[in-house]
């Protein structure tokens, strides 16, 4: 095979890794915002402080299966803390006071992190497992890349297992049309609630533990994926998920192709698309409200 | 003694205080106050949309550092320019880049009026931070002259001290806190808060909700463009920093602490804030941990801020009527 279309297959393998980590990220922002119509600024850096408990649980205990099964537990957990003694208490003040203070969530957050571990960047090791390259059909891919691509797929296909197959699911579907109603037919939604804002995080914290090894863990981390699930979710549409996870892949490809490209200027392109989209249709790709 | 007696005199004891300040406090607390200044304009600037529009915006900070970069340019390329156009470049670019925004932002509101501007803001920071050959990065425009303030043949005053820059830091305050105050006075700011309380009514009654919105976002622009624009002179720079998400968030807090529901709530949260940073600064490192915990304390215990607060202690003792915000009237 020729060298320009390894180039292509690799920085397509790259680029959709990242669209999947970022529709992780989304679809987390996505299903809460959906639900309970607040918007979380405090998503991204609950995606960092995840990466951060996978180092710690790491050094730790030397197992990063382990990290990746316990930290984005234990970043659920300060999600639900989130919303059970802050948000619930503010709820009747609107949207402006929510927003408000899921920012300064996000402050104290990244204070939090600066104090516990610095400001430096940490390594995370992963196990020689997924490290190196596997040869498929005579080209060469790197497996952590098609490890991430796999393991948000079946994230993805027990989000799915739960959200259609289960009671559960039913009621938070029910849920995401009218929350009142659910509430009036006996459902516990104040419960509910602090679920779906649990799962959530865990989805963002998913995502943090699986995009520490290529990043480094770093106080910075949240910025960048942050703008850019929030840049999803305003173009595909807010509550959608169908158009959070094409405009994830979409991003996630115009960014590594736009970096082999147009270099400095890559990080507009997304930009440049969600004008062009919200010019033509202000409520975003398959969104239905504001 | 009446009323309108006591008020004289309050007026002119606080503007006996404010012109005996620098003699007073010193060069060090003159320039806190520059900056006090600066972010009360851009504050107040900001609660136009926030408190009387009900618009929050995450990414006012655009205007604000596109009017210090209009300023700076200027001053860099343009030799000899005087200090009252340089100023009003500032306002000018302010201007321009809300009406570029300004047919996209104003057909939303709620999250995503503030999802917009979370993204705009960043797109004109990573604008600002890429594009090395005309702002400089990270490093910004520096060092451009400082013309003295001139009215030709009469006077010429030079603006490197520090005393007569905070002379003109609130004159400049005061213009701009008058024009603004005047402008929510008029039937228009009548109009503007209708379409903050009920949009669809002010609509049905036959006002242009989304025209009103847009001539409200290019005076809030504006004028945040003017404070960049002092800000900018002041610092005698401005870098990409000036942009960032932070400088969005400060305006908010001011507000938030100041009180969402009245004129003069931001100046006095501008205030506030800025006192608490010149004593945290002294005490921690961590300004986001300070400024995180006084946004998550204040909605949680004080949604109406400063001034919410002196009125609530005020309807112990008489019974005012002032119009109401969403926060006010949920808590």
């Amino acid at each position: 095979m020729d060298p320009t279309t390894a180039m292509y297959v690799a920085q397509g393998i790259h680029g959709l890794a990242y669209g999947m980590i970022l529709f992780l990220v989304a679809s987390g922002l996505n299903i809460i915002f959906g639900m309970m119509g607040i918007l979380n600024l405090a998503h991204a850096s609950f995606f960092m402080l995840s990466a951060y408990f996978s180092y710690q649980f790491l050094s730790m205990t030397g197992n990063f299966w382990v990290a990746l099964l316990l930290a984005p537990v234990a970043t659920a957990f300060f999600g639900i803390l989130l919303e059970r003694f802050l948000l619930r208490k503010i709820h009747a003040l609107g949207h402006m006071g929510e927003l408000i203070i899921t920012v300064g969530v996000s402050l104290v957050i990244l204070a939090g992190v600066k104090i516990f571990w610095g400001t430096e960047s940490l390594p995370l090791k992963i196990p020689p497992l997924l490290t190196g390259l596997v040869s498929i059909a005579g080209m060469d891919y790197p497996i952590y890349r098609l490890f991430i691509i796999a393991l948000s797929l079946v994230v993805l296909g027990i989000m799915a297992l739960l959200l259609y197959k289960t009671r559960l699911g039913k009621i938070v579907r029910a849920a995401v049309s009218d929350a009142d109603m659910v509430n009036a037919l006996g459902v516990n939604m104040p419960l509910v609630f602090m679920f779906v804002f649990g799962v959530g995080t865990w989805l963002a914290g998913v995502a943090g533990v699986a995009i520490a090894p290529i990043l480094l863990v770093f106080p910075g981390l949240a910025d960048q994926i942050g703008m850019d699930a929030f840049v999803v979710i305003v173009t595909g549409g807010f509550g959608s998920l169908s158009g959070a996870f094409i405009v994830s892949i979409i991003f996630g490809l115009l960014s590594s192709y736009g970096v082999q490209f147009l270099s400095q200027l890559a990080p507009l392109l997304m930009f440049i698309f969600m004008a062009i989209v919200l010019a033509i249709k202000p409520t975003g790709f398959f969104g239905e409200r504001e | 003694m009446t009323n309108k007696v006591l008020k004289w005199i309050l007026w002119i004891v606080l503007l006996a205080i404010l012109a005996a300040y620098p003699k007073l406090f010193g060069i060090y607390y003159t320039n806190l106050f520059v900056t006090f200044a600066v972010f009360a304009i851009f504050s107040v600037s900001f609660n136009l949309l926030l408190g009387f529009t009900g618009l929050l915006s995450f990414g006012h900070a655009m205007y604000f550092g596109v009017g210090g970069y209009g300023t700076a340019l200027a001053l860099k390329h343009i030799q000899g320019l005087p200090l009252l156009p340089a100023v009003l470049i500032g306002l000018v670019s302010g201007v321009i880049l809300s009406l570029i925004f300004c047919p996209l932002v104003v057909r939303v509101s709620g999250t995503a009026f503030a999802m917009l501007h979370l993204a705009f803001g960043q797109l004109v920071h990573m604008l600002a931070y890429k594009l090395r050959s005309i702002t400089g990065g990270e490093d910004g425009i520096g060092g451009f002259p400082i013309p003295p303030l001139s009215i030709p043949g009469v006077v010429s005053i030079n603006m490197k001290t520090p005393e007569n820059f905070y002379y003109f830091a609130i004159i400049v305050l005061g213009i701009s806190l008058w024009v603004m105050w005047y402008f929510t006075k008029t039937p228009f700011g009548q109009i503007q808060v209708g379409v903050r309380d009920n949009a669809m009514r002010i609509d049905y009654l036959g006002f242009k909700v989304p025209q009103t919105k847009a001539v409200v976002y290019v005076v809030a622009g504006a004028f945040a463009g003017v404070a960049g624009s002092i800000y900018a002179l002041f610092q005698n720079l401005i870098s990409s920093g000036a942009l960032d998400i932070f400088t969005s968030f400060t305006p908010i807090t001011m507000t938030m602490v100041g009180g969402i529901g009245s004129f003069f709530g931001p100046v006095l949260g501008a205030a506030i804030i800025q006192v608490i940073e010149e004593l945290s600064t002294r005490l921690t490192e961590q300004v986001e941990l300070v400024v995180g915990l006084i946004l998550i304390l204040v909605i949680l215990f004080v949604p109406m801020g400063f001034v919410g607060l002196v009125r609530l202690l005020r309807e112990k003792w008489s019974a005012p009527s002032a119009p109401a915000t969403d926060l006010e009237k949920a808590s």
